[in-house]
């Protein structure tokens, strides 16, 4: 399996102060639905993101709740309001307990 | 002459008697089919809508849904949800919620927005069962309901093995 917890998350290039700029961002994770099974039969158990928060500087802009029907290796666009300088960070959570995040950086001109 | 008739009519009464049993044979799947349905069936939409908002009324506009009118393959659908509603600090978008109606459990993601978004807008990639209805529900930070719904055909679904 790929490696699970891989992120790519991107901005436009050039951004101005105020403009609403789209987010895209990819993380590799085999979301589970725990209705599968491997080649002996076996039930897989489900393993899936639950739980993404996006941070703006210190303010928690977006929160998302997740079930087994978000698709493998999950790809969201949202969009920010670009207003100030300062760091945009995400943070996923699996039903494991395992955390995954990444941030950029948004300078608006 | 009249053996052969007799056997002639035999072989018809004979055929007729199997074409009869094979057609029963037929229904038993019929019959047997639905029972497997109600075994794998999931929670209805309406009773997930419910318990999301109670008996609260769920108007019609100010949301759109992209998505697809035939998914070749139902584990990655691409669903955009768009809603022309206001994002200032007052009155803003403070939830969207994705369901499809197809899946044993209806509910895909609820997506708590800000008026630091700029706008509602989303878009994601969601697994869907069978041909069915997604539906997007946005709740204002007024407290209105508004919602979009859309069909979209699976040619295989994605949910299973």
């Amino acid at each position: 399996m790929a490696e699970i917890g891989k992120i790519r998350i991107r901005i436009p290039d050039a951004i101005k102060k105020g403009d609403v700029i789209p987010v895209k961002a990819l993380i590799t994770h085999p979301m589970e639905t725990g209705m599968r099974k491997d080649k002996a039969g076996k039930p897989i158990p489900e393993h899936y993101i639950n739980d993404v928060k996006v941070y703006y500087g210190n303010d928690l802009i977006t929160s998302m709740d997740w079930t087994i029907a978000v698709s493998a290796d999950p790809f969201m666009t949202f969009y920010v309001k670009a207003d100030k300088a300062a760091p945009l960070r995400i943070v996923w959570k699996d039903n494991k307990g395992a955390t995954f995040e990444d941030t950029v950086q948004i300078n608006p001109q | 002459m009249k053996e052969i008739e007799l056997s002639r009519r035999q072989f018809i009464k004979t055929a007729g008697a199997t074409c009869v049993a094979l057609s029963v044979v037929g229904i038993i799947p019929g019959i047997f089919k639905p029972a497997l349905a109600a075994e794998e069936k999931g929670e209805d939409i309406k009773d997930v809508l419910k318990k999301h908002f109670g008996d609260r009324k769920i108007e019609t506009g100010h949301v759109d849904i992209k998505a697809p009118i035939i998914a070749e393959n139902g584990a990655v659908v691409p669903l955009t949800i768009i809603s022309d509603l206001p994002m200032t600090p007052g009155d803003y978008v403070k939830k969207i919620y994705v369901y499809a109606e197809g899946n044993l459990n209806p509910y895909v993601a609820g997506v708590a927005l800000t008026p630091a978004n700029g706008k509602a807008e989303l878009a994601l990639r969601i697994k869907m069962r069978k041909t069915s209805n997604v539906r997007a529900v946005v709740e204002t930070s007024k407290g209105n309901l508004y919602q979009a719904i859309k069909s979209v055909k699976v040619t295989i679904g994605g949910c299973g093995g």
